[in-house]
């Protein structure tokens, strides 16, 4: 979406300062993991080059109503990475890290995306353990016969 | 030292020092074999003794300044650590402040002197000084012009005004207080006033998780995967602002024996997160320890100090009223904390040596109009390491809410004046200090030499107080310490795009680290050929006295 160029564009500051309402805005904030560990009322984002603290806060506020207390951002570069052949690097775009202070006492944890089923855990190893039970009879049958194809009943 | 290089380094690295001289028979022969003790040889125990073995050197050196040398003698660059300035405190930041400081804090109502006989002798005295106060306040709230104070600024910032106004009423109330109270209270006379002192200090604080960097750079080592996220020790840095503050030549009376600080009611909340993580950031840096004065001063203890509130003017409305208090905790802390640290540090004591007897002060933090008061007992500097969970002692702070001196002046009257709050002050005062009978004041300075002026030898101390100086200068090293560019970063150590080029820059280079640099490690001043010592012709270059 940022690439081509379709997010709010920021107008130049003319005299009396007319402040932009957009209601339907494209920005988009991603929560992510924390990277360091920090206190519970602390959560991190990634957000567009473009925001403004003040941006991010109106974001949390008006939309999700959450109570923001302090905001702190950071442009991070974005990773490099070298071509395997031909011994080119390239680069991944920047962002903005933002990290959202809320008020004390409240806390958010990040939540578990993907938790483990243990049942379905449980019916692969047994799957698994079967597969390897039958190969091993196969190899026991046909050890005499060694480069017979699988396939060659008899 | 523009000889220096990092080639020469590893060749001076691999020099062994030690000379071996063997022991005659009648000096190796005993009656009872003596073996040396068996020591615990892992990487913790020997990385302990040898902090352990830098304590103890920090504690037998004679003089003060060499002491506080020697703290920062391991780098050339200076420490890497958390900088804490007194006008910015990050959001819920007491618990922080707290244990970094292992301060408890409590209320002053019914603390003992304060409340007993201070209060009688507050009480007496208070009608003599009131309409004093009064007047002052009147003239410098309405009468006196602020146009030509800040004349040069365009916008006229709300934090700045208030501690212009706030400094200019300290300096009314100092006066008339020191002038009314002076006959009642003898210690007064013989007091110094500071305005605008430079206050600094200095210390290691343990128990805090390690940086996301260093965690990650653990992980990958076989043997130190276990222990990734092992606390590590930090340095932090105050650099203090007060208005103004008052010494004298002895030390405040102890409000608490230092036992009682060791009973379980007192707690400490722990913080072990990264300060980086709230707020704080981190430079790199020389350590400084400094009081107000220069070691050596006859008036080495705090009676008082007085700090702006400026900065509360800074502080987002979302913040809070009850952060906003918690802030204004914070900041007594760490500027009595701050102060008393570096008054330790000119009796001898440091964040590696514990004090054997505590220091009071007593901290105003007033804009004017908004007055808090708090007393700080210093009981322990020891907080390095595990000492923040283990040490038994912690350090006492006892303090009030914001109270306000008066409502408002109107028609050449002030209105609502709150009689307590200068009671407070009179208090703050009158406190009179007194000497600690049967204490040693300075059990790790040398019997003769305690300053670095005391030393002899004319050589030695002209050069130690030539280098003190300059390293308490806070000026950077003449030359720059190295950064990695981005494009070494990208090209030279992500993807390694270059592998023809000489290999010249330290991170390219085996052992050389110039972060890990010691103070010491520099060629010394070369001496030219018709200034040499007859005698000693040879000598290219001139001593140093580094501790």
């Amino acid at each position: 979406m940022w690439e081509t160029g379709s997010f709010f564009r920021y107008l130049l500051y003319q005299r009396g300062n007319p402040q932009q309402r957009i209601f339907l805005p494209n920005f988009w904030l991603k929560l992510v993991r924390p990277e360091h560990k920090q206190p519970p009322n602390i959560v991190q984002f990634i957000v567009s080059l473009q925001m403004t603290k003040y941006d991010i806060r109106n974001y949390l506020e008006k939309i999700y109503k959450i109570p923001v207390v302090d905001i702190r951002t950071v442009v991070a570069m974005g990773k490099t990475k070298q071509d395997e052949l031909k011994g080119y690097v390239t680069k991944e775009d920047d962002c903005k890290v933002a990290f959202v202070t809320l008020p004390r006492g409240q806390e958010f944890e990040f939540p578990d995306l993907f938790p483990k089923d243990d049942k379905k855990l449980e019916s692969d190893a047994k799957t698994l353990e079967e597969t390897k039970k039958n190969y091993r009879q196969f190899l026991e049958k046909t050890k005499k016969r060694p480069g017979m194809p699988g396939w060659y009943s008899y | 030292m523009g000889r220096f290089r990092w080639q020469r380094m590893s060749i001076a690295l691999r020099k062994s020092t030690i000379r071996i001289r063997p022991l005659k028979y009648e000096q190796e022969y005993t009656e009872t074999p003596q073996y040396p003790p068996i020591l615990d040889t892992s990487y913790e125990a020997r990385k302990r003794r040898m902090d352990e073995q830098w304590h103890e050197k920090l504690k037998a050196l004679k003089t003060v300044e060499e002491k506080l040398f020697e703290i920062n003698m391991p780098r050339y660059y200076g420490w890497k650590c958390i900088m804490l300035s007194e006008d910015s405190i990050p959001y819920n930041s007491l618990s922080f402040a707290q244990h970094v400081t292992r301060t408890h804090l409590g209320e002053i109502k019914n603390l003992s002197p304060y409340s007993t006989d201070l209060e009688e002798e507050s009480n007496r005295l208070l009608e003599h000084v009131k309409p004093w106060i009064e007047e002052a306040l009147i003239f410098e709230f309405k009468y006196r012009s602020r146009k030509h104070e800040y004349l040069n600024n365009e916008e006229v910032l709300v934090d700045k005004l208030d501690n212009i106004i706030g400094s200019s009423i300290v300096q009314q109330v100092n006066r008339i207080l020191l002038g009314n109270l002076s006959t009642k209270a003898p210690h007064l006379l013989k007091c110094q006033v500071d305005t605008d002192p430079r206050v600094e200090s200095f210390w290691c604080v343990g128990g805090m998780n390690p940086h996301t960097f260093l965690r990650r750079q653990r992980e990958k080592v076989p043997w130190l995967k276990d222990a990734a996220d092992e606390p590590i020790n930090r340095w932090f840095q105050y650099l203090g602002a007060p208005m103004m503050h008052l010494r004298h030549e002895l030390p405040l009376p102890a409000v608490l024996q230092m036992r009682e600080s060791e009973s379980p009611a007192v707690d400490v909340p722990f913080f072990r997160y990264d300060p980086k993580v709230i707020g704080f950031h981190d430079a790199r840096q020389l350590g400084t320890n400094i009081p107000g004065f220069w070691p050596g001063d006859a008036c080495e203890f705090g009676l008082l100090s007085y700090h702006h509130r400026g900065h509360m003017h800074r502080r987002l409305l979302q913040y809070g009223e009850e952060d906003r208090a918690e802030a204004l905790h914070a900041q007594a802390i760490f500027a009595s904390y701050g102060w008393l640290l570096p008054q330790a540090c000119y009796q001898g004591f440091s964040t590696f040596n514990d004090m054997t007897y505590p220091l009071v002060t007593q901290t105003v933090i007033t804009n004017g109009k908004l007055w808090s008061f708090y007393v700080y007992q210093l009981n322990t500097t020891l907080l390095h390491a595990d000492h923040t969970s283990k040490n038994p002692r912690h350090n006492l702070c006892w303090g009030t809410p914001e109270l306000k001196l008066f409502e408002a002046i109107e028609d050449g009257k002030v209105i609502g004046f709150n009689d307590d709050v200068l009671k407070y002050l009179l208090k703050f005062y009158l406190n009179a200090p007194k000497v600690r009978e049967g204490v040693e004041m300075k059990p790790y300075l040398g019997d003769m030499e305690k300053h670095i002026a005391d030393i002899s030898e004319d050589k030695r101390r002209e050069w130690l107080e030539a280098e003190f100086k300059h390293m308490y200068s806070r000026r950077p090293r003449h030359i720059l310490p190295y950064e990695i560019y981005q494009w070494e970063r990208i090209y030279k150590i992500r993807h390694q795009t270059r592998p023809f080029e000489a290999r010249r820059r330290p991170f390219e280079l085996q052992n050389v680290r110039p972060h890990m640099r010691r103070y010491d490690e520099h060629v010394p001043r070369y001496i030219p050929k018709k200034f040499r010592d007859v005698n000693k012709y040879k000598q290219k270059f001139e001593d140093t006295y580094y501790p």
